[in-house]
Formats: structure tokens, C-alpha cells, sequence
């Protein structure tokens, strides 16, 4: 499907959702669902989506489709009852899909989808990495860069980030990708490819700047996240079948610096903490471009 | 026709699950409850059962697989134990809220520390608040049929929650007894074959909308009509109960049972799971020497069968509990609070709780023998003060070096 045909396709989230101005993540969820039609089921834990209505709000409904709340700790695994529910009903053309934050996918939900995907249960696993608990006012995650202030790294995260699509990768999933809203091509093809894959796991990670939590003018959203990409911070890439591919490739990046002056949750970084972050950056791009070469071996179809 | 068998609880468990037909199965291995997850696995392996198993990474996943697969519309077993039970919490209250049908055994085992594998039930009676049903059985038979009658319970229209039946750790989960196993064709005359959800559910075809953010007033409609349900499941159960008798033989008495307890009975004891056997005895003993003192099992605590308690207990002027856990900030057992809380309109009742056997440790006949003399005693008294400090029923007295 093009991406303006996409475009063209029914909405399955409910207008009137009340995120904040300029959240790419709602933009996100509204195109990942026009790709994956009305015959899904949608999980969202709390977290941004959750709080902003997508399940719904007393009686309504925030979707179109079968949606529900899974508990912060347990998507993954909620996902593999309905898998194996509509697998004895011979449903298998439903997709089971979600739609999850870092927290929820990074932290607390870490043990549910690690063990779901090492048992390849066929889910499509959607991470909108915001990079902390944004929709409770801004706390520090696994996936919180180094350097981040956050409401409880007030001085700024003393760690790095959580490499999770390398994780999932590492559980030889038949498919794994990253993504970006600013790069919406990308992101259609990937969540098609997820979509088609009947072989087992599916998971994309999506890093989803947050105006709030972040600090930036929400009419920068989009830019922001492609100047993630354009700095090698977030690559886009996918590994399938164990196969990686950098799907957007950046020939000449530029530097980090040019990334983190605009947020100002890293207004404190050190000029020591940003050349170790550019050296980061440097290393994994290496190691991906290593991987493109080598790749990992897939697990057997599920 | 059915069969006997010399099986243990836990197999017991498995085979009564695989009678009923569940469509999806998850289940963590943790001891004493393991060899239900071996023997359903090895069911489906074999194709003796025809079930989807999810092998689950955790106990915490192995409910909220069953939840999901509940909300797909199937039916679903699961077993655990103790620590296994703690970790399931979140999800675990959760099936109560959602109102999903799940039945799961419990093979109890005390909670650490210190570190222990053994009988007791302060693990399922700790989240006896939950929301779930919970059965407390004596022997492996009442286990097998019990589990049968649980699916039935469960998925009434009246009821629609989950239901526990909790089993002693060791005492049943390893011990051997004879099973009378019924045929599959007797099961699917009892147990309708499938699970077919009305009231919840995720399906394409009829989009909902599960758990969107509620405010407290529809909560509180939510929560009262949970507790209302389980209040109707009183009755369910007993009908069940009746239903089973009529087509298998055996009687279960629903959620209580009274053991040599008639109108001039002076004294009781109460007990819950397996510990009933030797109080039996006890019992036995007691009144061949002439003691006015009988037995209550409690069979069912959530729903607590107050109704039918104050009844078997208008008589009687001493009641003994003898609970294999501890109430904490009570200084007494779980169900001997409880059973307070249900003869509260009795004034005349002097009440004695007991505590034994915690950690796995035996409850003998002799204890049974003292506890129920202690009974007899108190029911002989004129006046005094109604309830008695806990006595601790142990077979060995030396303390612990501090």
C-alpha cells in the first residue's frame, strides 16, 4: 500500500482524543491502525495512549475496533491468551496487536514480552519509546538516554538506554524493526511487513519525541524526530529472518550536538556527556553496519 | 461407565481438567503443584487432550494468557502455588474484576519466610479478598469433582467468576487415593462443551471497548455487582452440588458440611481441607465416649456461607476453629476471624481458636483429641468471657533459640 493510499484509509481511533499539541504519537497510532485495518485487536497499557482516551472514557469507546487496557506488566502475554483463543476458533487472520510506551515495553513489561517473543507467539508488538514515563509527569525509564533530565533524574539519567530493538532482535524473532513518524514511508511498509508476517513475533520500535516531557514547540514535532534519524541517534532499520538492513540509510550525519541543543530535558548536559554520546552513536552505527553484514540466525517459524 | 484409579491429588486435578474440556491452558511450575502442568502438557502432547498450552515464562503471565484468551472466548485452566499465587496477584484480582470465568487449583503451601515448600493455606487465603470463588477440599476425589463442578459454577450466568479449588501442598497434591474417574460422556452431560462469553469479550466482529477508564460511581456499580454475584453463587454452588450428586452419586454438601452434629450437640469443631480426615477421627473417639462435640467443614470461603453456619451453630455453645494459617494483628487463624464475623449474632457462643500444622507440620487425631476436649470443656461453662486466646497446637514444644 502507498502511503497516500493509506491516508485514504478509515480511521479506527475515535476523533476528539485528547493528546497534547503537537504529539506525534497519536499521528503514529492513527496511521499504524489505518495500515492494520478493522480486523485487529488493539492492547494499549497505560501510558500516553491510555491516559489520552484510546480505550475509552466511561461508557464511550476510543476505537472503532476491539481495544482494551492489558496492565503495564502484562501486554505482551494477554496478547498470546487472544492469540491462542482465535488459533482454536480458526481466526487466524486476526491481528493481535500492540500498542505499548517504554515502560510498558522497556521496564515493567520487559518479562511478559521477552517471554512472548522467545516463544515467537504471532503478535504484532508496537513500542512508542518517548523515552520515559511521560504521561505521569515525566519520570525516568530504561529507555531514558544519558544525560536526560527527567522528574526523578533531576540532574540528568546517570545510564544509557536500553538498546531494545537489539534486544528483540537478539530473541531471533522473525521480524523486528525501527521506525519514525517522521519518515512515514518507512513506517507504512514496516507496519505491512509486520502485518503479513504469519511466520511468528513482530516487533517495531518507534521513537516518538514528546513536546511536553522533552521540551521543544510542538510545531517542531516531526522535525525533531527526523533530525533523530539524520543524526544517527535512532537508525531505521529491520532485521528479518535475521537479516539486518538499515532501511534509511544516512551517508553523512549530522552531529548529535545538532539533535540534543533543541530539547531542553538535555539543557545541563556536560561537553564531556555529549562526546560520549556522539561516541555511542559512532560505535552502534558501526556495530549495525556490522550486522548488516553478519545478521543473527533466525529462530524456526513458530 | 467410570473407572477407579489410584492417583494423587495433582493428578487428580489434571484429570478432572482434561474431563473438562478447556480450550486454552497456562500454567508455571512451582512445587507441589507441578505435575498438574506435566500431566496437561503431556495430555495435549499426546493428543489425549485437544487444548492449546501456552509453557509461560512466569506465573504472572501464565493468568494473563488465561485473561486474554478468556476475553477470545474460550475456556481456561490454570494451577499454581504459594509464591506463584503472589506473583500472580495483579493479574490474578483482575480476572475477579473482569468477570472471567477461569478455574484454577491451588496445591497450598505456606509462605515464606522462613524458606519452606509445604502444606498450609495462608497463600490462597491471603487474596481470599480477591473477588475469586474458593473451594477448600479434603480428599482427591472431592478434588476431581469439585474441579467439575467449579466450571459449572463459573460460567453460570448467575455467577460468571473465577473459582479456586485449593488442595493441602503434599498431603493430597502427593499422596495417593482411589479415584472414582468418570467417562467423558458422563463429564459432557454434567458440563456444557464450551465457553461462549456474552458479557465480555474482544472480537472484530463485535467491537467493545474493555476497561476504558471508569469513574467511581460506575465503579462502585461494577463492585456491587460483583458482590452480589457472589452472593448468588451461594446458591449456585449448592444447586451444582445437587446436580452433581444426581448424576455421579457423590455428595459434596455444597459449602458446608456438618459431621455428627444433631440438635443436643454441645461442642464443634471446624475445620477446612485435609486436616478434615483426622478430625473425623477424633470425633469418632470422642463421642463413643460419650462427649456432646461434632465437626463442621467449611467447604466454600468466598462466598462465606454465613447463612448456613449460624444455623448448624444455633445450638451449640463452644465452637472451635482449627486454622492452618495465621491472621496477622489478630493473633488467631483466617477462618476463625471469619467465622467470628458469621456468628456475631449469636451472643451465647464461646469461640476457641486454634493454630496447627503451619509449614506442612501434621495435625494428629491426639490434636484433633485436645483441641476438641478444650471445646467440650468451654461448653460446659457457665459464664466467663466468650472468646479464648489462641492455642497453638504443636507436637514438638521447644522454642526456638532467639
Amino acid at each position: 500500500m502507498n502511503v497516500l493510499d493509506v491516508l485514504d484509509q478509515p480511521d479506527v481511533i475515535s476523533p476528539g482524543i485528547s493528546a497534547c499539541i503537537g504529539c506525534n504519537v497519536e499521528l503514529t497510532l492513527r496511521t499504524v491502525m489505518k495500515v492494520l485495518g478493522k480486523n485487529s485487536v488493539l492492547a494499549i497499557p497505560p501510558g500516553c495512549m491510555g491516559g489520552v482516551g484510546v480505550v475509552g472514557w466511561d461508557k464511550k469507546s476510543g476505537a472503532e475496533i476491539p481495544v482494551f487496557f492489558p496492565l503495564l506488566t502484562n501486554t505482551a502475554s494477554m496478547l498470546t491468551g487472544l492469540r491462542l483463543a482465535y488459533k482454536r476458533q480458526g481466526r487466524g487472520d486476526i491481528h493481535v496487536v500492540a500498542f505499548a510506551g517504554d515502560g510498558a515495553s522497556v521496564d515493567a513489561g520487559f518479562q511478559a514480552l521477552s517471554g512472548a517473543a522467545e516463544r515467537n507467539d504471532r503478535i504484532i508488538y508496537i513500542c512508542y519509546d518517548n523515552e520515559g514515563y511521560m504521561n505521569t509527569g515525566y519520570q525516568r525509564s530504561g529507555s531514558t538516554p544519558k544525560g536526560a533530565w527527567t522528574s526523578t533524574t533531576p540532574y540528568g539519567k546517570l545510564q544509557i538506554k536500553k538498546d531494545m530493538p537489539r534486544i528483540m532482535a537478539d530473541h531471533r524473532i522473525p521480524y523486528v524493526s525501527t521506525c519514525s513518524p517522521a519518515y512515514m514511508r518507512d513506517l507504512v511498509e514496516k507496519v505491512e511487513k509486520a502485518k503479513r508476517n504469519e511466520a511468528g513475533f513482530s516487533y517495531l520500535h518507534i521513537l516518538n519525541p514528546c513536546v511536553s516531557g522533552w521540551g521543544f514547540p510542538p510545531e517542531e514535532s516531526i522535525e525533531i524526530a527526523r533530525l533523530s534519524v539524520k543524526t544517527r541517534y535512532f537508525p531505521l532499520y529491520e532485521v528479518v529472518n535475521g537479516k539486518y538492513r538499515i532501511t534509511v540509510d544516512v551517508p553523512h550525519s549530522l552531529p548529535v550536538s545538532d539533535y540534543v541543543s533543541r530539547l531542553k530535558k538535555f539543557s545541563r548536559i556536560s561537553e564531556p556527556a555529549l562526546a560520549e554520546m556522539q561516541e555511542l552513536i559512532d560505535q552502534q552505527w558501526q556495530e549495525l553496519k556490522a550486522l548488516e553484514k553478519v545478521g543473527v540466525k533466525p529462530c524456526s517459524s513458530a | 461407565m467410570s473407572h477407579v484409579e489410584v492417583m494423587t491429588g495433582n493428578r487428580a486435578a489434571s484429570t478432572a481438567a482434561c474431563l473438562a474440556r478447556p480450550e486454552v491452558i497456562a500454567a508455571y511450575p512451582i512445587t507441589p503443584q507441578s505435575s498438574v502442568v506435566e500431566d496437561i502438557s503431556k495430555a495435549i502432547a499426546v493428543g489425549k487432550l485437544d487444548a492449546l498450552i501456552s509453557e509461560v515464562e512466569s506465573e504472572h503471565s501464565a493468568m494473563s494468557v488465561l485473561e486474554g484468551a478468556t476475553l477470545g472466548g474460550v475456556r481456561t485452566f490454570s494451577a499454581t502455588s504459594s509464591q506463584g499465587l503472589a506473583f500472580m496477584y495483579e493479574p490474578y484480582f483482575r480476572a475477579s474484576t473482569l468477570r472471567l470465568p477461569i478455574v484454577m487449583a491451588i496445591a497450598n503451601r505456606e509462605m515464606i519466610s522462613p524458606q519452606t515448600l509445604w502444606a498450609s493455606a495462608q497463600d490462597s487465603l491471603s487474596v481470599r479478598d480477591a473477588g475469586w470463588i474458593q473451594y477448600y477440599v479434603e480428599n482427591n476425589q472431592e478434588i476431581l469433582d469439585t474441579i467439575l463442578q467449579a466450571f459449572r459454577v463459573a460460567e453460570d450466568k448467575r455467577v460468571l467468576l473465577p473459582i479456586n479449588i485449593c488442595y493441602d501442598g503434599f498431603y493430597l497434591s502427593h499422596m495417593s487415593e482411589r479415584v472414582d474417574v468418570p467417562d467423558q460422556s458422563e463429564v459432557d452431560a454434567f458440563l456444557p462443551q464450551c465457553y461462549k462469553p456474552e458479557h465480555i469479550y474482544l472480537d472484530p466482529d463485535r467491537p467493545m471497548a474493555v476497561d476504558p477508564l471508569t469513574n467511581g460511581d460506575l465503579l462502585m456499580e461494577y463492585r456491587q455487582k460483583h458482590l452480589e454475584a457472589q452472593q448468588r453463587a451461594l446458591t449456585v454452588i449448592e444447586e451444582v452440588s445437587e446436580n452433581f450428586c444426581n448424576l455421579f452419586g457423590r455428595h459434596w454438601d455444597g459449602c458446608v458440611e456438618a459431621y455428627k452434629i444433631n440438635y443436643n450437640t454441645k461442642g464443634a469443631i471446624i475445620t477446612l481441607g485435609s486436616m478434615t480426615g483426622a478430625a473425623r477421627e477424633a470425633i469418632d473417639r470422642l463421642q463413643s465416649e460419650g462427649l456432646s462435640i461434632g465437626l463442621i467443614k467449611i467447604r466454600v470461603v468466598r462466598p462465606f456461607p454465613k447463612t448456613e453456619l449460624r444455623e448448624l451453630l444455633s445450638g451449640i455453645k463452644a465452637v472451635g476453629v482449627v486454622d492452618r494459617n495465621v491472621c496477622f494483628g489478630w493473633n488467631t487463624g483466617i477462618i476463625y476471624q471469619e467465622v467470628l464475623a458469621a456468628i456475631s449474632s449469636s451472643p451465647s457462643i464461646i469461640h476457641q481458636p486454634f493454630i496447627a500444622g503451619l509449614g506442612g507440620e501434621d495435625i494428629t487425631i491426639e490434636m484433633f483429641e485436645t483441641a476438641a476436649r478444650q471445646v467440650v470443656a468451654l461448653a460446659q461453662k457457665k459464664d466467663g468471657p466468650r472468646d479464648q486466646e489462641t492455642i497453638w497446637l504443636r507436637s514438638v514444644s521447644e522454642e526456638v533459640d532467639e
